[in-house]
């Protein structure tokens, strides 16, 4: 399952000084201070820090789903790598994963600068989020067959159309019924006895592009579940929903920010088998966000370790669980339990995260590290190469302390 | 059929409810004494007195006197109207179609005018339309209504002499039928523009004074209800599944937010019929409202149950509607549970 990274340089996205502030009344919040870094295609890329390191304002970056006012795009970019053009997608949607079958569009985009009606095109279709608690990111008041045909209707409507048999030829109010683009009299006018029978027909291939999306994600009797409201289902089974929607248009890019953490551990780990069995059929590289360093080394090929909106280290699984470079990842790992750790000797690393706002020029590890030096107090540390896909902000030479 | 159980049995209360209600209400306008009053005049010799006593039944016991009124009215008799002159049963249509008209006027202006405010302002919260739409919402809310018609009439009817009073010039009401008591609509039925427009234009000033307490309690109780449901994490799941920020308000939010604010609507149709009171007094309309005003000061018996029974029944069938919209909204409620 591991990836050797360094000869897939196909990014599917690129990050670059990505930097997001925020605007409070004490002062401004450097939530994401210039982060960098690729995501390839098929990876599971993790992004893993203390909460408040800025994870999810760089996951939600992606979509420009930042709560702006008060927050502030400073800078940087989000190359998006456009992999193919979406309704060929579809039409070999059976079987996904085989890039050779198709004739590439390859496009590149700065997802930052795109405008609403642009960005509303890649939100849902070729970069899908699935959010923390499945419990809130469900309208309590429709049904899980109407949540989840609004990402169809919204993305697919000519084969939506082309389902129902119908070409280009179908009628302004059936067309608009199909991409819930519904003007005052539609609902009148679809009704019409000329209409009713291709409304429903329209109905019916909608109800069948759900019902594919909920048995892909195993739920049983996904038909039945359509007419299901959230309320009734098991918190497991939401996370299902969600992921069926998020994996609907198969997306390129998944944003999972901590998809399993409302949920218990049995069914985080359902849920987690079932992403990534997704992801491999599917070729979709997933930004697995999450505090959970365990669940991180399980499941992602390439980690980023986060601190203060900053990344201090990123590499491949083995780099950084194998061989950590920076204090903070070490740290980490000594605060995580393991089989072999002996009693009393997990440890923490003392002192909080610094607040964010208006930081000054130096490391911002600086107060918490055992390895702090005169330099780091006066300069600020940049990522730096150790080899070819692993880097540390560190001035230190940890190397033989980690080693320990 | 789940809905229809639970209507029928909450239909099925209601007799009971009417019941009591009546008991407390025949018993609490008894404590001011008996109700002969409003039947006598200065030139009444005493046997005539006893007489009058008689024969609308005063000289029985209080109880025995509720029965005989219970009687009455299921035979469609609700009593004598002192202040009419007239058998309530003949008056109170005229009333009620009146007391309607203004309340329907301003009840519908307020539940689509309120819904639309507290939406425009909610999608724009803390920007110049959510100020605005605040400072007409406040002071709506806490403008008295006895002070603000008071002062629409000093502005429109006596210093400008642009607004009408009562309900319609006489001879426009004598140029057309009224068949149903609603002047707007006899106007339609009639095909006449200028009935319709002066039907229109004494509607107006009432119409505002009612409406316009109502409309802010509905457009503040949706604008924070909507402001809330932006909030939710659905809300960023329904923008990131690429829908447009106009189908994110209108589909997921603005119905969320409907749900809290149905039942401030059925709170509000208590505060209008409340309204309507001060509102017919200061108009001279000549509606329930007056009507009942009047009987309470004369003593008027029949009249008062007879408006009583009304806003009792109307008020339970109003809340009943609510639950059931309600439940409509939001499949999380159960009725009947």
């Amino acid at each position: 399952m591991m990836l050797d990274t360094s000869n897939q340089k196909k990014f599917v996205a690129k990050v670059d000084d990505l930097k997001v502030y925020f605007n409070s009344k004490r002062g401004t919040v450097h939530a994401v201070d210039g982060i960098s870094f690729d995501v390839y295609k098929g990876e599971t890329l993790g992004l893993v820090g203390e909460t408040g390191c800025g994870k999810s304002v760089t996951g939600r970056s992606f979509l420009q789903l930042l709560p702006i006012p008060p927050g502030v795009l400073v800078g940087g970019s989000i190359i998006y790598n456009q992999q193919n053009n979406s309704s060929q997608r579809f039409e070999t949607g059976s079987k996904p994963g085989f890039p050779n079958s198709r004739n590439f569009e390859f496009k590149k985009v700065d997802l930052l600068t795109l405008t609403g009606e642009e960005i509303r095109k890649i939100r849902g279709d070729s970069i899908a989020m699935i959010f923390q608690d499945p419990g809130k990111s469900l309208n309590p008041t429709l049904t899980i067959g109407a949540q989840l045909s609004e990402v169809f209707l919204q993305h697919r409507t000519e084969e939506i159309l082309e389902m129902a048999g119908l070409g280009s030829e179908a009628s302004g109010a059936i067309r608009r019924f199909a991409s819930q683009r519904n003007r005052i009299f539609d609902k009148w006018l679809v009704n019409l006895s000329g209409n009713r029978s291709t409304k429903s027909r329209v109905e019916k291939a909608v109800a069948d592009l759900v019902a594919k999306a909920l048995s892909d994600t195993q739920v049983p009797n996904p038909v039945k579940l359509m007419d299901r409201y959230p309320h009734e289902l098991s918190g497991g089974m939401k996370q299902r929903v969600m992921i069926a929607q998020a994996l609907a248009c198969n997306p390129d890019i998944l944003i999972a920010d901590e998809p399993t953490t409302a949920l218990d551990v049995t069914v985080e780990a359902r849920i987690l088998d079932l992403i990534q069995e997704l992801q491999q059929r599917r070729q979709t590289s997933v930004v697995y966000i999450s505090h959970d360093l365990s669940l991180v080394r399980r499941i992602c090929d390439r980690v980023a370790v986060m601190y203060a909106g900053r990344i201090v280290e990123i590499g491949t699984n083995n780099e950084i669980f194998k061989n950590p470079r920076h204090p903070y990842t070490i740290g980490l790992m000594k605060a995580l339990p393991s089989a072999d750790t002996a009693r009393g000797e997990l440890l923490a690393i003392p002192g909080n995260v610094p607040e964010l706002i208006n930081p000054p020029q130096m490391c911002r590890f600086f107060s918490r590290c055992a390895f702090a030096t005169d330099k780091c107090k006066n300069q600020d540390p940049e990522l730096e190469k150790v080899t070819n896909s692993h880097s540390v902000a560190c001035f230190a030479d940890v190397a033989e302390i980690s080693g320990k | 059929m789940q809905l229809r159980d639970y209507i029928l049995r909450r239909l099925m209360v209601l007799p009971f409810l009417i019941i009591g209600v009546s008991i407390v209400v025949f018993t609490l306008t008894r404590v001011g004494g008996s109700p002969i009053g409003i039947y006598l005049s200065h030139e009444m010799t005493p046997d005539e007195v006893l007489e009058i006593e008689q024969r609308f039944g005063l000289d029985k016991p209080v109880w025995v006197q509720y029965l005989q009124w219970a009687k009455g009215v299921l035979s469609g008799d609700f009593g004598w109207s002192g202040i009419s002159a007239a058998p309530v049963a003949d008056v109170f249509p005229l009333k009620l179609a009146a007391t309607m008209e203004l309340a329907a006027a301003s009840g519908l202006v307020a539940l689509f005018l309120g819904i639309f405010l507290g939406t425009f302002a909610g999608a724009r919260r803390n920007r110049a339309p959510d100020h605005i739409t605040r400072i007409v919402a406040v002071s709506g809310a806490s403008l008295p209504q006895f002070w603000f018609g008071i002062l629409l009439l000093i502005v429109f009817w006596a210093n400008l002499g642009i607004a009408p009073i009562g309900r319609s010039d006489a001879t426009v009401f004598a140029s057309i039928n009224h068949p149903t008591g609603l002047y707007t609509l006899d106007a339609i039925l009639a095909g006449s523009l200028r009935a319709f427009w002066d039907a229109i234009w004494h509607l107006m000033l009432p119409a505002i004074t009612l409406g316009y307490g109502a409309t802010a309690i509905i457009a503040r109780m949706m604008r924070s209800a909507l402001v809330e449901e932006l909030q939710q994490d659905y809300i960023d799941a329904a923008r990131a599944k690429g829908l447009a920020e106009k189908l994110v308000l209108k589909k997921h939010a603005r119905r969320n937010a409907l749900v809290p604010t149905i039942t401030v609507i059925g709170l509000t149709f208590g505060f209008l019929l409340q309204g309507t009171i001060t509102v017919e007094i200061i108009y001279r309309w000549p509606g329930l409202g007056r009507w009942m005003a009047a009987s309470v000061v004369r003593g008027d018996q029949g009249t008062l149950m007879t408006y009583v029974l009304f806003t009792s029944v109307l008020f339970l069938i109003v809340n009943l509607i609510v639950d059931v919209v309600y439940a409509n909204l939001d499949r999380r409620v159960t009725l009947g549970k």
